[in-house]
Formats: C-alpha cells, sequence, structure tokens
C-alpha cells in the first residue's frame, strides 16, 4: 500500500468519561475495500464515529489524503470527499428516493443529473421507486438509499457502518456485489461488518479489533487462513462461513 | 331537502366564519409544528409572536396610514428577523441541552414579549380601523364581509407557497430532512443552523400574519395571542406535529369544528352552545393525546 488515503493512528476516545478507543490504528488505501470486524463492545463502530469527528478524541491522529482532519466537523469532511452510511436512522424518512439522493448533493451547486443517473444504474430497484418515500421501502432498499445518498459527493473514501445487519442473505451478497462495484470505480472503502467472514472474502485487507485495541491486522486473505483469528473472531456461524 | 336560503344563510353564518377561524388558528399551527420538527421543543412563545405581529402592523397603519392588509409583508417580515434574533438570544444558547430547557425559556420569552407590548404600545384593546364595513351581497342574501375573502385567500396562497417551498427548494428539502434525522443532515453537510434560522424566519412571519388577521377580523389587545395558544397546539398536533401541511389542515378542520358546532344541527338550538366552543380545542386536543398522539396525519408523537 502506498501512501494511504486515510490514517487513524492511536485513537483513543469514547462517550462521556468511558474511553472505547484504547489505541486504534487504520489505514485505508485510494482503491481498496478494508474491514474491520472484531467481537461486540470492541470499537469498531466508535472507531468509525470519531474518524468522521461524531464523537471526540481524547488523542490520536486522523489524516485523509495527507491532511490532518483530527477533530473536524462530519459537515466539512463531506466537503472534502469522506461518505458516511451510519449503520442506523441512515435514511430520511419523509422524503423521497430522489430526494434522499438530491440531499446526499447538498453541497454540491452542479448538475446532479450524471451521479443520480449513475445511482440508478448501480441500484436498479431504487429507480422504480424514486416517488417513493425511503421510509416505506424494505431493508436491503432502505440500504440502497443510504449508500447512494452517501455516493452523491462522489466520494474518495466511503464509510459503511454494519450496511448488511438485519438483511437477507441473498440481499446482503447483492449489498457486497455493489461495494465492489462501487471499490471498482476508485472509490476506498472503509466498513464495519458482522458478517466478518463474508465482508473478508470481498476485502483487500482487515483489522481485528477487541477492547478498543487492535488485535490483528492483515491482508484479508491472511486474516481468513489465520486459525487464531478464525477461532475467536469469524466463529463458525456468519454468514458465508462456507464461501 | 334544505331550502337555498338556509343554505346560504349557513354558509354565512357558520362556514365562512368557520373558514376564517380556521385560517387564523393554520397559520399560527404551521409555526408551532415546523419548530417542534426542527427544534423538538414545543414553542409556547408563539402566542405572544402573533400578538407582536398584530401591534407591529398597527404601528405601520398608524405610521403610514396604510390599510392593515398593506402592512402585512412589513410587520411579518419585522416579526421575522424578531424571531431570529430571540432564536439567537434565548434558545441558541440551549442547543446542545435537554429541549425541556428551551420550552421552560419560551415561557420566560411569551412573558417578555407580552410585557413590551404592553408597555410601547398599552393594555387597552385596539382596532385597525373604526367603523362598520357593510358586507358583499352574494344570491341577494348572502353576505360576505371581504375582508373574510382576503383572509382566507392570502392564507390558501401561503399554505400552497409553503408546500412548494418544502417540496421543491433546496432549503424546503433540508427542513425536512433536519427533521427528520438531524444526526444524518449532519454528515450530509446541511448547516443545521442556517436550516433552524430559516425556521424562525417563516415562524415569525406566518405567526404575525395570523396575528394581524385577527386584528382585522375584530380586535387587538395584549392577550390575543395567549388566548389563541390552545387552539394552535391543538391544531398542531390534530395535523401530526413536525407536519406543517398537516397543521394547517388541522387548524382549518379546527376552526370549522369550532363554528359548525353552534349550528342549530338538531332542533332550534345551537348543537354545543357558543360559550362552550372554545373549549372544544381542548376537549379535542386532550383526546388525540389519549388516543392518537401522533395525530391524525401522523407525526411525530408530541
Amino acid at each position: 500500500m502506498s501512501a494511504p488515503l486515510l490514517e487513524a493512528s492511536k485513537l483513543v476516545g469514547g462517550y462521556g468519561g468511558m474511553d472505547i478507543l484504547n489505541g486504534v490504528d487504520i489505514a485505508v488505501g485510494s482503491s481498496e475495500i478494508v474491514v474491520i470486524v472484531g467481537p461486540n463492545g470492541a470499537g469498531k463502530s466508535t472507531a468509525m464515529k470519531a474518524i468522521v469527528g461524531l464523537i471526540p478524541l481524547k488523542s490520536g491522529h486522523v489524516a485523509f489524503a495527507g491532511e490532518d482532519i483530527t477533530g473536524a466537523a462530519p459537515e466539512h469532511l463531506t466537503a472534502r470527499g469522506i461518505a458516511y452510511v451510519p449503520q442506523e436512522r441512515n435514511v430520511f424518512r419523509t422524503l423521497t428516493v430522489e430526494e434522499n439522493l438530491a440531499m446526499g448533493a447538498y453541497l454540491r451547486r452542479d448538475d446532479i443529473g450524471p451521479v443520480t443517473a449513475r445511482i440508478y444504474e448501480l441500484f436498479p430497484a431504487l429507480k422504480d421507486k424514486r416517488r417513493q418515500r425511503a421510509g416505506e421501502l424494505s431493508g436491503g432498499q432502505r440500504q440502497m438509499v443510504a449508500i447512494g445518498r452517501a455516493l452523491m459527493i462522489e466520494p474518495r473514501l466511503l464509510l459503511l457502518d454494519e450496511p448488511t445487519v438485519g438483511l437477507s442473505p441473498k440481499v446482503i451478497e447483492e449489498i457486497f456485489e455493489r461495494i465492489q462495484a462501487i471499490n471498482g470505480a476508485g472509490v476506498g472503502i472503509l466498513m464495519v461488518e458482522q458478517n466478518a467472514r463474508a465482508a473478508l472474502t470481498i476485502a483487500h485487507r482487515g483489522y481485528v479489533l477487541a477492547t478498543g485495541r487492535n488485535r490483528f491486522a492483515d491482508s484479508a486473505e491472511a486474516l481468513l487462513a489465520n486459525r487464531d483469528v478464525a477461532e475467536a473472531f469469524l466463529g463458525g456461524a456468519g454468514y458465508g462461513a462456507d464461501a | 331537502m334544505p331550502d337555498w336560503s338556509t343554505v346560504l344563510d349557513f354558509v354565512g353564518l357558520y362556514l365562512i366564519p368557520g373558514l376564517v377561524t380556521g385560517s387564523i388558528y393554520a397559520l399560527g399551527a404551521i409555526g408551532v409544528s415546523l419548530l417542534f420538527g426542527i427544534l423538538r421543543f414545543a414553542h409556547f412563545a408563539h402566542g405572544d409572536l402573533m400578538t407582536l405581529g398584530a401591534y407591529l402592523a398597527l404601528s405601520v397603519v398608524t405610521g403610514f396610514g396604510w390599510p392593515a392588509l398593506a402592512a402585512v409583508p412589513l410587520a411579518a417580515a419585522g416579526a421575522a428577523i424578531i424571531a431570529v434574533g430571540l432564536d439567537r438570544a434565548f434558545y441558541r444558547p440551549f442547543r446542545q441541552r435537554p429541549t425541556i430547557i428551551s420550552v421552560i425559556a419560551s415561557f420566560g420569552v411569551m412573558l417578555m414579549i407580552r410585557s413590551a407590548v404592553q408597555l410601547i404600545w398599552g393594555v387597552q384593546s385596539l382596532e385597525y380601523k373604526s367603523g362598520i364595513e357593510r358586507p358583499l351581497l352574494f344570491f341577494d342574501q348572502l353576505r360576505i364581509q371581504e375582508r373574510h375573502i382576503w383572509i382566507v385567500g392570502v392564507t390558501g396562497l401561503l399554505v400552497l407557497a409553503l408546500h412548494l417551498l418544502l417540496t421543491r427548494s433546496r432549503i424546503g428539502r433540508a427542513m425536512r430532512a433536519v427533521s427528520d434525522e438531524p444526526d444524518l443532515a449532519r454528515v450530509t453537510g446541511i448547516s443545521t443552523e442556517r436550516v433552524i434560522q430559516v425556521t424562525w424566519l417563516i415562524g415569525g412571519a406566518l405567526a404575525a400574519t395570523s396575528g394581524i388577521f385577527i386584528g382585522i377580523d375584530s380586535h387587538i389587545d395584549s392577550y390575543m395571542g395567549w388566548n389563541l395558544l390552545l387552539p394552535v397546539f391543538a391544531a398542531a398536533i390534530l395535523g401530526g406535529i413536525g407536519q406543517p401541511i398537516g397543521a394547517a389542515a388541522g387548524g382549518l378542520a379546527l376552526g370549522l369544528i369550532e363554528e359548525l358546532s353552534t349550528y342549530p344541527w338538531i332542533g332550534d338550538n345551537p348543537l354545543v352552545s357558543p360559550d362552550y366552543k372554545t373549549g372544544l380545542a381542548f376537549a379535542i386536543m386532550v383526546a388525540l393525546l389519549i388516543w392518537r398522539p401522533t395525530g391524525l396525519l401522523r407525526g411525530r408523537q408530541f
């Protein structure tokens, strides 16, 4: 990996007085898919929120494209090309699909027609539903709206927090396929995933977090082949165990 | 089959007054609903914002000699700017704190506005224009005051304009987005403070217009807005809080219910004595909060 697009080092912080992160390091290259896995409470989502400035850091640094962005407000990161899809409440429920996408491009002043068309190409199911309220869609379609909304700024880095939680295996497969397609278009991707094994099969690299620290950091293949990682963190039950 | 003359009486004496009252409620309720959707607190000073607008119009009427209707844009703009100023001074400092603090602050603002109005303009009730106006006559029997046509017509136009703003404009969609998911709106790059500012401008302007319409319809006094706070909140809840167009419909419905309830539907006496008609708003609000707290159009829980 050459100079990384995103480099977060020694992140320490959490909610209130409790530190959930105790020194997490994460880097994402500009054409990589990087997955963060680990048990519940390991600080996966917290690390992501700290990177996008939704929770304050006690110490540590975040750099994006060579610039220090530690402590920058989320709305400023959007303008720099970092798009974030939260795990929950990630669509504007009373806005239509089309309006959700338009909101994603809120900071753009140019014609959003072409990028909107590309999102509909990526998620054809959304095109038929474009005048429907996002709150009325199925879980999978809602996730597509959430990802589509984030892509409207044509980000260089896309952060996805548990993009497949609560979805059926068929839809999970489709979402993972789309994520690979987005990455294929040159967008760096960092995602937190419960479906660890399946996520690692589409990823380039992965981090295993436990109790707010990096436990393993390696290429996805190496992590999948590592018996310690497999036994402790990838379980047997997860979707894609046989993949 | 009721005869033509009875129908015309019904329209002139019940339906039109209901639409006028409903329009006044609607304009106040829109602001309450918008503000609740975006700032998530019940703005109790909203009635007194209506009062303030009515008195600003009085100054325009007496100062420039304009008719009250012509004073609406200027007075509404003044009230809108004052609303933004009040937000800066009394609500913004509490933005990151529990919303109950803003609710209590709005009680304070309510008393301040009322006292300021009493200090500047006095406590006696006043009129924009004295004397009796001859109503327009339709079908030799139906008498409609010209001012009532204006009140209902302008309200209709304002609601339509608001609807277009919320659905077609960039800032309007952003307002709905912030109302839906404030955190997501932030990561999307929407400036919450800008949205809040526009919300106060709209809420303040519509409240002032509502207050001026009360004055055009009857008279103004320093308690006029306070007296309307209950029906305005009831209308906002009826329409589904956080749903401004629903609030407008709720206001219209409430005004009609109040006036039509006094019609002698059964026998020769009013169904509900006019003395009790303001109590209806209260009864409807209590019933809604018990059985359907999200309002008829499924808004946010109040």
